[in-house]
């Protein structure tokens, strides 16, 4: 439960429309039960008096009360059932709109080495289904689990008022059994098959997404229909477990309804002694069954809730995990002072991923101001790593490193779905539109973006004008020269694009990047714009 | 419109005929639905019955012990067949989406690499996986509860038209408004389903652009001024979404209103006909009894539709699903002739002892294949080429390398012409394939190795790893082969992959391998190795096909063909 709590706090936000949500549900409910009940009653009432009528003795009767009460609870019924509905899916919307905001915070301020690299495809599915999951938690489960116990007391009352105490506390006993049924039974009964349903499905499709991207090579080895078939048993033992939890949660819905019809059987057969005893009224004894049998109403939306808890909590645990905040891990670091003219001070480098060999150690480096400076390693070699240290994303594990603060262009071309203007101001917001020509015209983008309709608004992205790999990559590199920051760290600044664009834009470059320190990051000499020392990583 | 409703209508077919070799199941849940349905109706009559003989006729507890037992009963047999309802629906759905999946992958064997490789794996396997699952609904709930729906209000109707027809009729009244209520119903679902779908999805993509990027984010100070774009924009769609919900919501109201509102007329008709009140039609001779059943009975007429509505999602959840996947599988040509080379792929050998015509192992004839109509890629090529060859073939990009290799493959079928690798079709036995990207799975090294050749020995595969280069990287995990590939999220470089590949290569000992590109793209470490790699192979005497630029790979070859133009020519 401990990895619900950070998201429950989060719903608990909004008291005052959770309690409104639930008294629209309250009042759709007790229209329901009222509707029948009242009905039950007065039918009872008509055929006694009826009776006596048809022996022609006196005997009056109310029919306004009763008749209005039945139209009032028909009426009442299907608005308060279509307000409740409205009412809260607005409610689910605005919760969803708090959890996407929580989280997007919680992963920001989280630092690059704590939040684990998830492929877009996980990405999705823990924004799509796993806040899903948190977001409709209070509708699906916190309410109706309320308003179960609530009105459960509420028709406890009502038993002890119009029957005895007795009898009242019999059938809170069965209703009792019938709401842990269809609760925590429920939850106990799936939980485990329910959290780790999710893990299989995420190595599934992990499997599948190998067994596509192998699917030539497995072809050619004429394995691709042995593979295929271990997949397919994979899905079908996944297939199996949820078949065992959706037929358990099947199983302790109807053995809630069960409780909930013999309560209402019990009710009917403890005030027949209580009738014939003549404490009770003939319409009283029919209406309080009835009203137990509206019990089954927000009893059934029970168990499929409490049968997916178990998932839920997953969902929870996973987006906690995903973005656990970064005070757990941050190493007091070893501030160095920065020299005068020094732009980088790097100073017995250790870097290191959890758990595995050093990707390199003792690195020393030391950049002053106004200095280029390449960096030049194969693939594996840690440039990337050694980039986000200069950067301060990632903590060294020895050593230490500081810097003037600076502008990084990750390996990573990122470009948001906005327009092009909004792209580039990322890093300086006011710059002007005339400034943003000529870093695209340094960027040799400046005619590509003149032709389009849109100029500076062109909206980039997947709903937008489509850029080719080199053109994405020069866009993220204009961004970065944008930045007044007085060091700039490219990363393979020129990937996937060709050797004259490459070499106009290192020339422009230069004039543009007059007086600031540029350390940058490449495979080979020429993929490196101009520098005035090359520094070989891991020899 | 009315082409959406086609595609509906074609999507319909398609998850019906899914069910064909599952309809007992289905049938077994409506059973045990409507068992379910009859056993209400029998708690009902013996609730009526015993209010009845105890309140009018003042019956003895000893008189009402049996129809308290008849009352037990019922509504156990109702517990018991709702259970097994929802059992045997889950069955159902597990059979129907097992059906599915295989006919998905039948789908993607059929239409090969190739065409496959056009998809994003990530997409093909959310249809497999996702897609799938989203029949769930459909076929576990919706689908019986259709049929249920007509076979439990049917059976009311009757019961009721027997005790009071003028009741009867009350409800029978707003029979022919179901299946009004169920389109209106049914659009209004509809249109909230593809509401919330539409804005779900687009605001998940907008969210999920900012966190994929939110280093980049970070490192301009623009994290908080994203989460407040992320707020207002999910405001905005809230707001936008509530105002089609309104409406949306309207529809299941309709539903609501008829439903109470037939209760009350039904009471109060009742209550008056019992006081005597009502002098026309069959009132006279209503009781307690059968006018308490009736009450008893007239929400349940209406539960069976209202379960429907609340199921309406999974119906419109599946169409879009199967949409999907519908036009996947009507998607690309199937290569007939891929197909069959891969059924028959395991029982082929290669033949050795009968070396192909002419004493060459691979042989083109007379091959043309166009993609387009006025574009021929490869036009009439013939060519002959040895066993232990080492051919590298070069030309411009888009010149027909590719297609080439692909041919040899067998994972394209040429317009016309043939193909025989040592008197065989192309693609009907193993051989070696080195695409452009390598391929891993999660697993140990040793596994990898051995998903193409299951009988690989351990020192087998450690030197086939050795022999390309990866044996620095295996020495600096603990458990040598059996430690996993990827670590902590931590993949392998592009390169490394690609050797990883080509250790699969070494390890199975193939006789013909193709490679396309093998050194494009990678750093000086790994091509060095890929070379050495190739070189082995070669002195092995295999043969080897591989399409190139690189110098020390035309080197490498004995015979080089530049493929231009349509044409395929010796350099």
């Amino acid at each position: 439960m401990s990895d619900l709590k950070p998201w429950l706090t989060l719903i608990y936000q909004r008291p005052g429309r959770l309690f409104i949500g639930a008294l629209l549900m309250l009042a759709a409910l007790l229209s329901g039960l009222g509707l029948l009940a009242l009905s039950g009653w007065f039918i009872t009432e008509t055929a006694l008096v009826g009776v006596l009528l048809a022996a022609s003795l006196p005997a009056t009767i109310n029919l306004y009360v009763p008749g209005g009460g039945i139209r009032f609870f028909a009426v009442s019924r299907t608005v308060s059932r279509y307000v409740e509905r409205l009412y809260n899916h607005d409610t689910v919307l605005l919760l969803l709109t708090d959890i996407r905001v929580a989280l997007f915070r919680k992963l920001a301020a989280a630092g690059r080495g704590q939040r684990r690299e998830l492929t877009g495809a996980q990405w999705l599915s823990r924004l799509t289904s796993d806040v899903d999951a948190l977001d409709t938690l209070y509708l699906r489960l916190i309410a109706p689990t309320a308003l179960a116990a609530f009105v459960t007391l509420l028709l406890f009352g009502l038993t002890w008022i119009l029957f005895d105490v007795r009898i009242a506390a019999s059938v809170a006993l069965i209703l009792g059994i019938a709401f842990a049924v269809a609760t925590i039974g429920v939850y106990a009964r799936t939980a485990r098959i329910a959290a780790r349903q999710s893990d299989q499905q995420e190595s599934l499709r992990m499997a599948v997404v190998e067994h596509l991207e192998g699917f030539a090579e497995l072809t050619a080895a004429g394995r691709v229909g042995k593979h295929g078939a271990w997949l397919m048993r994979q899905a079908h033992q996944t297939a199996t477990e949820q078949v065992k939890a959706d037929s358990r949660t099947g199983w302790h819905l109807a053995g809630s309804n069960l409780l909930i019809n013999l309560s209402a059987a019990f009710a009917l057969w403890a005030g027949f002694e209580l009738f014939r005893a003549g404490m009770i009224s003939g319409p009283v004894l029919v209406l309080l069954p009835i009203a137990l049998l509206g019990l089954a109403e927000v009893y059934s939306m029970l168990p499929e809730a409490f049968g997916k808890l178990g998932a839920t909590q997953a969902s929870a645990a996973r987006l906690n995990r995903d973005c656990r905040s970064n005070d757990l891990q941050q190493l007091p670091e070893e501030a160095i002072a920065l020299p005068e003219g020094t732009a980088l001070l790097a100073k017995d480098l250790t870097v290191k991923h959890p758990e595995h060999a050093p990707l390199f150690t003792h690195f020393d480096l030391q950049v002053k101001t106004g200095e280029r400076v390449g960096i030049l390693g194969h693939s594996g070699s840690g440039k990337s790593s050694l980039a986000d240290t200069f950067s301060g994303l990632l903590a060294p594990s020895h050593g230490a490193s500081s810097g003037l603060p600076c502008a990084y262009l990750t390996q990573k071309t990122v470009l948001f779905e906005d327009t092009l203007r909004a792209n580039l101001l990322l890093g300086a917001p006011e710059t002007s539109d005339t400034q943003l020509w000529r870093v695209l015209e340094m960027v040799d983008l400046a005619e590509r973006f003149g032709s389009e309709p849109d100029q500076l608004d062109t909206w980039l992205g997947s709903s937008g004008s489509r850029l080719s790999g080199g053109e994405a990559r020069r866009v993220a590199l204009a961004r970065v020269l944008l930045s007044p920051a007085p060091l700039l760290i490219l990363d393979e600044p020129f990937t996937g694009v060709d050797a004259p664009t490459r070499e106009k834009i290192t020339k422009q470059m230069d004039v543009w990047l007059e007086g600031r320190t540029v350390i940058s990051l490449a495979h080979g000499p020429d993929a490196l714009p101009g520098t005035d020392r090359v520094v070989q990583l891991g020899v | 419109m009315s082409e959406t409703a086609l595609d509906q209508r074609v999507v319909r077919r398609w998850l019906s005929g899914l069910t064909r070799g599952n309809r007992r199941w289905i049938q077994g849940t409506v059973a045990a639905g409507t068992l379910a349905g009859v056993a209400t109706i029998l708690q009902m009559v013996f609730l009526a019955r015993i209010v009845h003989l105890g309140v009018i006729e003042h019956a003895p507890a000893s008189e009402l012990t049996p129809y308290f037992f008849g009352l037990v009963l019922a509504i156990v047999f109702r517990s018991v067949a709702q259970g097994l309802q929802t059992h045997l629906a889950a069955r159902c759905s597990e059979q129907v989406r097992r059906t599915a999946r295989r006919q998905i992958h039948q789908h993607w064997c059929n239409v090969g690499p190739l065409e496959l490789g056009q998809t994003s794996a990530g997409s093909l396997a959310r249809e497999w996986i996702d897609h799938v699952d989203a029949l769930h609904g459909y076929f576990a709930r919706f689908l019986p509860q259709m049929t249920l729906s007509l076979i439990v209000p049917l059976l009311i109707l009757v019961l009721v038209f027997y005790l009071d027809w003028l009741a009867g009729i009350f409800l029978l009244l707003s029979a022919p408004l179901i299946p009004f209520f169920m389109a209106l119903v049914g659009m209004g679902a509809e249109k909230l389903n593809q509401q919330h779908f539409a804005t779900v999805s687009r605001l998940s993509g907008q969210f999920l652009d900012k966190v994929r990027g939110i280093t980049t984010l970070q490192l301009f100070g623009q994290t908080e001024s994203a989460a407040e774009v992320i707020q207002q924009r999910s405001d905005q769609y809230r707001r936008i979404t509530l105002k089609t919900l309104r409406v949306a919501f309207l529809s299941s109201a309709v539903l609501e209103f008829f439903a109470s509102v037939a209760i009350a007329v039904i009471a109060i008709y009742i209550g008056f006909g019992l006081l005597g009140y009502i002098t026309y039609g069959p009132s006279s001779d209503l009781t307690l009894f059968s006018g308490l059943l009736i009450l008893l009975l007239a929400p349940e007429f209406f539960q069976p539709l209202r379960i429907l509505s609340q199921h309406y999602h999974d119906r419109a959840a599946a169409l879009g699903a199967g949409a999907e996947i519908l036009a996947r599988l009507n998607d690309g040509e199937p290569a007939a002739s891929f197909s069959n080379a891969e059924a028959e792929r395991m029982d082929a050998q290669p033949t050795t002892d009968e070396p192909g015509t002419n004493g060459k192992a691979i042989g083109l004839n007379a091959v043309s294949l166009a993609f387009r109509a006025d574009q021929k890629v490869l036009n009439d090529v013939s060519l002959m080429i040895g066993e232990g060859d080492v051919i590298a073939l070069t030309g411009p990009s888009g010149g027909g390398k590719s297609t080439l290799l692909n041919l040899l493959a067998g994972f394209l079928v040429p317009d016309s012409g043939d193909i025989h690798l040592f008197g065989m079709p192309a693609g009907s036995f193993a051989f070696g394939w080195l695409g452009q990207s390598g391929f891993l799975v999660h697993g140990t090294w040793a596994d990898n190795l051995r998903l193409t050749s299951p009988d690989a020995s351990d020192v087998a595969i450690e030197t086939a790893l050795r022999n390309v280069g990866l044996g620095p990287l295996l020495d600096s995990r603990k458990d040598g082969i059996f430690s996993q590939v990827t670590e902590d999220g931590q993949g392998l470089s592009g390169g490394q992959a690609r050797r990883l590949s080509l250790a699969r290569i070494f390890v199975a000992d193939y006789d013909v391998i193709l490679l396309d590109e093998p050194t494009a793209g990678l750093d000086s470490d790994s091509e060095m190795y890929v070379l050495e790699a190739l070189h082995k192979l070669a002195l092995a005497g295999k043969t080897l096909i591989f399409s190139t630029h690189h110098q020390a790979l035309l080197a490498l070859a004995n015979r080089v063909l530049l493929v231009s133009g349509g044409e395929v020519n010796d350099v």
